[in-house]
């Protein structure tokens, strides 16, 4: 396997079918990472493309020196999920009355769930619930640590804040998530 | 160091990642031995790190990567498969069309079960069969054009005869019906009747390629033939 470095330079000079084996490697992260974080599959498949079609178009601006390619795709997708935060706060806030009656939840069609999609256990629905109710910052940080799997110096690299505040945000982030599982009912394993 | 419940949980990750210092991590387990609360933090916190760190990625759609590419580098060419010499076989190769050629495949090999002799195999030769189709075709076209040139002969010979005077084409004697007891003259007039006779016997004959043409011709002669020049003068012009 080619590592991403060369595929990068053969996507510069136009080569379609290492564009294709770049997107193939990559996309599964991005979608995780983008579903993670606005708990929406619909929203994270339309940001995962919006990803990519940002990539294809300033891949030629790339150089090795911003770090290696997953970190600047991880930059990329960070970034656009804060733009899509931003313009989608006000429906959240509206959403905010729907996590206040959990009922409501019942209501999603099966097909939609995010069990389905995933084909993940209850387990990861509820804690996907219990990520939504985290703030995005912390969110984020957890997120690229704990399921993306980032080391702290990547972590860094991807929201340009000192190591400092990113161990900060993860340890906040992991204790505030497990407080919001307990009170969800959520046992720990 | 005299260890708290703040430090506890501001170093929590670093316990749990193994980052604290010896003596750091001797004085949280200390606390943590001693404190309900920080115990039950750190088991949570614990289990939640690992849970997360083994959860499988989600799936993406399946038709993501497609509609990604598809954005890219436009709408995406068929495989060379698909192309070429052999395009037109995903065409063909639907339920209807596959039914039909597997119908047609069967009986087929059922005629040829049918004929399994050698000679009929050989008879199936290519060259045997542009043979037989090229004798046919001539034997069909002779008997055409003997048939075409029969009706020739039938319709000179009406046309010329119906341009004859009607008082020629009377009979001058029938032998058959006249009676037995008439005079000797008489029979001396059937001479030339008997001649024309024959001679429409023969003269049609001669030409005739077709049955039913030269039958009907050897009927209406008899009756209608006036003279042995008017005959010698078709067939000369025959």
């Amino acid at each position: 396997m080619e590592p991403d470095a060369q595929l990068v330079q053969l996507c510069i000079r136009g080569d379609g079918p290492s564009w294709e084996e770049l997107v193939r490697r990559h996309t599964r992260r991005v979608f995780n990472l983008c579903y993670r974080f606005t708990g929406n599959p619909t929203s994270a498949e339309d940001l995962s493309q919006e990803v990519f079609l940002r990539i294809f178009r300033t891949l030629p601006s790339y150089q090795s020196s911003q770090g290696a390619f997953p970190t600047w795709l991880t930059s990329v997708t960070r970034n656009l999920l804060v733009d899509h935060y931003r313009r989608t706060r006000r429906d959240r806030m509206t959403d905010s009355i729907d996590d206040a009656m959990p009922q409501l939840e019942e209501k999603h069609s099966p097909a939609r769930s995010p069990d389905k999609l995933a084909q993940a256990s209850e387990l990861s629905a509820q804690l996907q619930r219990g990520l939504a109710r985290l703030s995005p910052e912390l969110r984020e940080a957890v997120i690229l640590r704990d399921l993306q799997g980032l080391d702290y110096a990547e972590i860094r690299g991807v929201l340009q804040v000192p190591e400092g505040t990113v161990k900060s945000r993860i340890n906040r982030g992991r204790i505030e998530l497990a407080r919001i599982l307990e009170e969800m009912g959520v046992r720990p394993a | 160091m005299d260890w708290n419940c703040t430090l506890t949980e501001e170093r929590l990750s670093d316990f749990i990642e193994g980052a604290l210092a010896p003596e750091d991590a001797a004085a949280f387990s200390a606390h943590t031995k001693t404190c309900a609360v920080c115990a039950k933090l750190v088991a949570q916190v614990s289990g939640l790190v690992s849970r997360m760190q083994h959860t499988a990625p989600v799936e993406e759609p399946p038709l993501l990567v497609g509609k990604i590419l598809e954005a890219t580098l436009g709408p995406r060419k068929r495989k060379p498969v698909s192309q070429g010499w052999f395009g037109w076989i995903p065409a063909i190769w639907q339920p209807r069309f596959a039914m039909g050629i597997v119908t047609v495949a069967a009986s087929v090999l059922i005629i040829f079960h049918a004929a399994g002799s050698p000679a009929a195999r050989t008879s199936l030769n290519p060259v045997n069969l542009v043979r037989g189709a090229n004798r046919q075709i001539h034997l069909t076209y002779a008997h055409g054009a003997k048939f075409v040139n029969g009706l020739r002969v039938v319709y000179e010979i009406q046309s010329r005869l119906s341009s004859q005077p009607e008082s020629m084409s009377e009979p001058i004697s029938v032998p058959a019906t006249r009676p037995s007891g008439e005079s000797q003259p008489g029979h001396h007039e059937q001479q030339p009747s008997t001649e024309p006779h024959e001679k429409s016997q023969t003269v049609p004959h001669s030409n005739r390629r077709d049955g039913r043409g030269g039958a009907e011709m050897a009927i209406m002669l008899p009756n209608r033939f006036p003279s042995s020049s008017s005959i010698s003068a078709l067939r000369s012009s025959l």
